[in-house]
């Protein structure tokens, strides 16, 4: 194995001596794993986007208590959550308080909140509207949603009697900081409350649907002590959130554990075939440059026949003759792999820098994306040279000394 | 005194399918340690298909060739070229350096192969070499930045860079002006003499040839005649 050193020695003098070709093939190669490295990023980074938007600001998780069959309220039949996530059942928790201080202990929860749900209507004069009660610590709430920064008029507190609006419902019911209404709980007295603050979440329906009032309160007037109907988790990596939901459910028997991949199901689909398009455009790519490193790859073996020969002559192996076409093809494909990355994030440089505005492209350039398209385009190269190598290494030393 | 250092057995060689025709019809040769033979005879009587089934370039279709005690031909590819590398140099008439490389990194080359790198003592038999072959100015010039000649002198250095026991060359000087190609010779019979390595080589310069040891005459595939220059002429 010492020869190996003068093996890459000659791979590199043939590459050197062809400067041009060299350069131009670099340049191929390169442009290719641009393209792949920008494309990735273009697509993790629109992906990352949608799914931000997607599960930022909501649970990643829900536990509710099981039941039999889903409770609903049979004065709204579609039910009461206009959220993504479809909750079954609203018998309460009971052991809630054992139960989140046992899922706090779980380092990868971001956010543990439990929360207080129960169905209400709201009238405002002869407006009225019916909503979706969730009653939060508001401090706790805002480690998911973070109402206290989403407050577009009145003030983030939630004194007893006080409530937190969205801002369609309000535009709805002509609500404003300060006003009082009435609020009805099917089978309570009607109660009167003072409207807080009003809230953008950012999502149409919940600004339409929902209500924030403390969680004691909302406890006390739905006659449920110290009881809440599910209680929300927000996991570091959201990709982990439905293995540790199916560790979770083993661990609850008699709740239901949900993450947020089972009830986006189709989203994630969505993005699945995106990347699918995006790798097969890449396979393509990919497939290009292995055909420019082989051909020129053919050509360089065809124009250094005599020295082969010679090198056969005086006793070089078959297999080293091989290995230094093999060696250039690595070379060819890490400098351009090299060069092509930098290429793929000076064009996003350059887009975030230029991108068009009201159009804001977010890109993602994961390492082990990068990682992966520069094995891929370094093992691609090598088998590249495989051919040409075979072929060359295998000729006759006496056709080049004979013929001169 | 003579030790015989390769004999050739029966050496048949055929080229050709499907209607193979003989270029070699069983010779039968046997070389001295510390000969200098010259190999002669008109184009096509043979002599580089000898040369080259000798330098275990070309395998014969029959008949055996025994360098000092191995029979080449029972060797595998690789082991060929192993015992090219180590036992053998080889001067050709197109001198065939690597224009990728030096004159100094030419005359390396053939122990660089199976050594990678080149310590010292090498190095400085090298230099030697290019001292002794009269190109030690020439030593950082591309090899294709040299002349002719100059470049068949690098070709003996590095014939004898890994010191092998014979030295082939075929017609070494047949592309060199008389000027440059009685250099070349004078080289090769000043180290047959020094290192006492055997040569064989291919000529059609009678009067070179009648400078030899030994004179060998092949016509048509046969040995016409085997005998020493005082006795021709
Ligand atoms: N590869 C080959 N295929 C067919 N015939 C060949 C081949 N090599 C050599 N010959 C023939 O073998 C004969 C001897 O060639 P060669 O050994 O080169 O002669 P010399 O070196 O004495 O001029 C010639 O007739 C030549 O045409
Ligand atoms: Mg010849």
């Amino acid at each position: 194995m010492r020869g190996f050193r003068f093996e890459l020695q000659l791979a590199s003098r043939f590459l050197l001596e062809n400067r041009n070709q060299t350069i131009l093939i670099l340049l191929g190669i390169a442009v290719g794993v641009g393209v792949m490295v920008f494309l990735s990023a273009l697509i993790d980074g629109l992906q990352a986007d949608l799914i931000k938007k997607t599960v930022g600001n909501s649970p990643h998780i829900i536990i509710t208590r099981e039941v039999a069959e889903p409770l609903r309220n049979p004065a709204e039949p579609d039910g009461f959550f206009p959220i993504q996530i479809q909750r079954r059942g609203s018998r309460p928790v009971v052991e809630w308080i054992e139960l989140t201080n046992t899922l706090k202990e779980e380092p990868q929860f971001t956010a543990v909140v439990p929360v207080l749900d129960g169905p209400a209507l709201l009238r405002s004069g002869s407006a009225s509207g019916s909503v979706a009660l969730r009653g939060m610590k508001l401090e706790e709430a805002d480690k998911i949603y973070q109402v206290s920064d989403k407050i577009i008029a009145g003030s983030p507190e939630l004194a007893p009697g006080t409530l937190l609006v969205g801002s369609e419902l309000a535009e709805q019911l002509d609500l404003q900081p300060g006003n009082t209404l009435t609020m009805e709980i099917p089978g309570k007295q009607p109660v009167s409350v003072l409207v807080g603050g009003i809230f953008d979440l950012g999502v149409q329906n919940l600004n339409k649907r929902w209500v924030i009032m403390e969680r004691n309160r909302v406890a006390y007037l739905l006659g449920l002590q110290d009881r809440v109907t599910e209680i929300e988790i927000q996991v570091k990596d959201v990709f982990q959130a439905e293995e540790l939901a199916r560790t979770w459910a083993n661990r609850l028997p008699g709740y239901q554990v949900e993450s947020w991949q089972e009830t986006n199901a189709s989203l994630l689909t969505a993005l699945r075939s995106q990347s699918n398009s995006s790798y097969t455009i890449q396979l393509f790519v990919l497939l290009a440059v292995t055909l420019g490193i082989s051909s020129v790859l053919a050509i360089n073996a065809v124009q250094k026949t005599r020295e082969i020969g010679i090198l056969k002559a005086i006793g070089i192996r078959t297999r080293s003759i091989e290995r230094v076409f093999i060696i250039q093809g690595a070379l060819l494909g890490t400098g351009g792999a090299l060069a092509g990355t930098l290429l793929g994030l000076g064009l996003a440089r350059l887009f975030i820098l230029f991108g068009s505005e009201g159009y804001q492209l977010s890109l993602l350039l994961k390492p082990a994306t990068l990682a992966i398209v520069m094995t891929l385009t370094i093992l691609a190269s090598v088998f590249a040279a495989f051919l040409p190598a075979r072929r060359v290494a295998r000729m006759n030393p006496i056709e080049v000394i004979r013929n001169g | 005194m003579a030790e015989i250092m390769l004999q050739g057995q029966g050496l048949i060689k055929e080229y050709g399918q499907p209607i193979p025709s003989r270029v070699l019809h069983g010779i039968d040769i046997d070389i001295n340690t510390g000969e200098f033979l010259a190999l002669v005879g008109r184009s096509g009587s043979g002599k580089s298909t000898l040369l080259n089934i000798i330098g275990a370039l070309d395998r014969p279709t029959a008949g055996k060739v025994i360098i000092d005690g191995t029979d080449l031909y029972s060797l595998g590819e690789d082991e060929l070229a192993y015992f090219r590398n180590q036992t053998l140099g080889f001067i050709f008439q197109f001198h065939f350096l690597l224009p990728q490389f030096t004159v100094f990194e030419n005359v390396l080359i053939p122990y660089l192969i199976y050594h990678g790198r080149a310590g010292s003592p090498v190095v400085k038999q090298a230099e030697e070499l290019l001292e002794r072959v009269g190109l030690a100015h020439r030593r950082d010039n591309r090899a294709n930045a040299i002349s002719g000649g100059e470049q068949q002198r690098a070709a003996v250095a590095r014939a004898l860079i890994n010191q092998p026991r014979l030295v082939l060359a075929d017609e070494p000087t047949g592309n060199l002006d008389s000027k440059s190609g009685e250099n070349v010779f004078a080289l090769m019979r000043e180290i047959n003499r020094d290192l006492h390595t055997t040569f064989i080589m291919v000529t059609h310069d009678s009067l070179l040839a009648n400078r030899t040891d030994r004179i060998v005459e092949l016509r048509d595939g046969l040995v016409l005649c085997d005998q020493s220059p005082v006795i021709i002429e």
